[in-house]
């Protein structure tokens, strides 16, 4: 045997990307200079199928954050839809690879990523949950792909959860195309295993005078990677694009976001809340693009993150290309830990430290929450917040 | 009730001190008004009474019903009876009012071995107390001090005394920022909490605000000690002859 000494130098994919059978993005490339996939992800993700047991996914479907609110419930577990369990009939497709539009999109087509198709008319009044249920087994990858359409003039609600037990990538992307004067409200709730890798991209297309209100709270996976572009297509949409973050030990989480005004006078807002202690490390890139047409842009992007330990690490990075002249647009971003005088405030009235902070973070996390319009949905999120602090 | 011996207190990152030996004996019932120049030291009288981190007590002793207050944290010695009516009251965004009184209230009943105040007892414990101090429902619903006014600020601080039912009640230059008919309603509101087992500390710069509270008895803070203690008619002669008298060095 001889081995061909190639003239070009060539990276060796790791033992990760020979087992995905695909190169990951590593630090070089500007984007994912924070989350460097290639040197991350270390685990040799297989790709079989396991068959979960009921009592797993009893349990597991449990765990979700809105399991006593009553939602329209599509099922899929360990990335594949399971009818039984679902309270919508949908057609389950498989999208095709020509829409790969990043590198999450990509991994998720080579892992032959199916999802719902959704066609939504009308003004649903109960929300569509599509909750992702992984049972413990084997470290594997998986992947789901789904595609909401909202009709022109409609409005729906969208909840998207994610959890699991164990060891394994979930790669999870979402298309969702909002129609003329429709409202999508999309929640999405990451709380994979701790163990676990997940790589989110959220696809919205914005037409003329619609109306997006997203939020999404990271909690779960030991590393976490989400994108989210926005193409306004039409004049007067609305789009206002919320998070949380809430990471102890030593969880990642990156969230990337592109808007892009390409019509004049569409209004967008980003507000994330990031909450961390011990060694976790948040970051947050919000890029807001203003095309030469696009006047009378109002767009505004900020990002918060409160410290709970000296070891945490939050990092922000605005970016702002504006080509338009008339247009509002701007971008904040802080880090710090929690405000001394307002914690000597809430104990010199009797509020024992502990009891002061978690009132405080609460609070903190409260204001990206508060954007849910649906209440159940906002009070079980904010029921989350609460546990994670009591468990912090 | 209160018995402060001899308290040196210095900030913990300067080496000046800003109380030089400080003594004041407070007993249950009485209205005590503490007045002096700016810089005597009162401010700072009222942190380390309430447990305000960044503080050092080097030399004397604070004891509250018999209890070293200065070995309790904050909060505990909130739960003892100790309530701090701020000069400047702090904004919360995020906590909303009534959530807030409310945490407080069962908090310190938590620590003090009492059952906690159920829903419907609490509301009515505080509407009460807020209709007397013109507090509106929706005031209750704002998050803590955000977007009040002045004066609404320092009706909401003496609303949470009056929600509380402290022992002993500081009151730092709670008539600074108020227009006279504000003072009125603050006043009547720290009047109505006035009781033979409740002790006040009231900190303030004017002697207008006694007009209205009128003490027991009046001490000069000046340069962290008290220089001079006499009946409610010092605060006259401090507003007729001002501090000069009392602040011997520059005299």
């Amino acid at each position: 045997m001889t081995s061909v000494v190639s003239q070009i130098p060539q990276i060796q994919l790791t033992d990760a990307e020979k087992a995905l059978g695909i190169s990951l993005p590593s630090r070089r490339l500007e984007e994912w200079k924070w989350t460097d996939l290639r040197r991350m992800i270390t685990t040799a993700y297989g790709s079989q199928k396991v068959t979960a047991k009921d009592a797993d996914v009893e349990r597991l479907l449990k765990a979700s954050p809105f399991s006593a609110l009553h939602l329209k419930r599509i099922v899929f577990i360990n990335g594949v839809h399971d009818a039984d369990r679902s309270q919508v009939k949908v057609a389950v497709a498989k999208p095709s690879a020509a829409l790969a539009t990043d590198e999450i999109v990509a991994l998720g087509s080579r892992l032959q990523a199916t999802g719902v198709s959704l066609s939504l008319e009308g003004n649903a009044d109960t929300p569509i949950e599509i909750i992702h249920v992984t049972t413990d087994g084997p470290a594997r990858a998986q992947a789901v792909r789904h595609v909401v359409e909202v009709a022109d003039g409609s409005s729906a609600t969208i909840v998207e959860t994610f959890v699991g037990e164990g060891d394994y990538l979930t790669t999870a992307v979402i298309d969702l195309t909002v129609g003329e004067g429709a409202r999508l409200d999309h929640i999405k709730v990451e709380h994979e295993a701790p163990k676990a890798t997940h790589l989110g991209h959220a696809i919205v297309s914005l037409a003329a005078n619609s109306v997006l209100r997203e939020f999404t709270l990271t909690s779960g996976s030991a590393l976490n990677r989400q994108n989210g572009t926005y193409t306004f297509t039409g004049e007067g949409a609305d789009a206002k694009v919320a998070g949380a973050y809430l990471l102890n030990g030593k969880q990642h989480a990156d969230t990337r976001l592109v808007v892009d005004h390409a019509v004049p006078r569409c209004t967008s807002r980003e507000l994330f809340k990031v909450v961390m202690d011990g060694n976790a490390r948040g970051i947050f890139q919000g890029k807001v693009v203003v095309r030469p047409d696009a006047q009378k842009t109002d767009g505004k992007q900020s990002s918060h993150a409160l410290l709970l330990s000296e070891t945490a690490e939050f990092d922000a990075k605005p970016e702002l290309e504006i080509y338009a002249d008339d247009v509002v647009c701007g971008h904040g971003a802080t880090s710090g830990d929690l405000n001394h005088d307002h914690m000597f405030y809430l104990k010199s009235r009797g509020i024992p430290e502990s009891e002061a902070k978690s009132l405080l973070i609460a609070a903190f996390v409260g204001e990206a929450i508060e954007t849910v319009e649906h209440e159940g949905i906002r009070e079980a999120l904010s029921n989350y917040a609460k546990g994670w602090l009591s468990r912090r | 009730m209160l018995e402060i011996k001899n308290l040196h207190v210095k900030l913990e990152d300067e080496a000046r001190e800003i109380l030089k030996g400080l003594t004041l004996s407070v007993k249950p019932g009485e209205v005590h008004a503490i007045m002096g120049p700016n810089g005597s030291g009162k401010s700072t009288l009222s942190y380390v009474l309430s447990g305000r981190e960044g503080y050092e007590v080097t030399e004397g002793s604070v004891t509250f019903k018999g209890e070293d207050l200065l070995a309790m944290e904050a909060s505990q010695r909130a739960a003892k009876g100790v309530f701090l009516a701020f000069q400047y009251p702090i904004e919360i965004p995020g906590v909303a009012t009534m959530q807030f009184l409310k945490v407080a209230l069962n908090a310190q009943r938590k620590a003090r071995g009492q059952k906690e105040m159920t829903a419907p007892e609490f509301m009515r414990h505080v509407k009460e107390r807020a209709a007397k101090l013109n507090i509106s429902q929706d005031m209750l619903k704002r998050p803590v001090n955000v977007g009040f006014s002045g004066g609404e600020k320092k009706r909401a601080e003496i609303l949470q005394m009056a929600v509380l039912e402290p022992s002993l009640c500081v009151l730092d230059e709670t008539d600074s920022g108020l227009d006279i008919d504000a003072l009125r309603v603050v006043a009547d509101g720290v009047n109505a909490l006035r009781s033979p087992d409740r002790a006040m500390i009231v900190i303030t710069h004017y002697q207008r605000l006694l007009d209205y509270i009128v003490p027991d008895k009046v001490h000069v803070l000046s340069d962290g000690k008290i220089v001079k203690t006499g009946g409610k008619e010092l605060a006259l002669e401090l507003e007729a002859n001002g501090y000069a008298d009392f602040v011997g060095k520059a005299a």
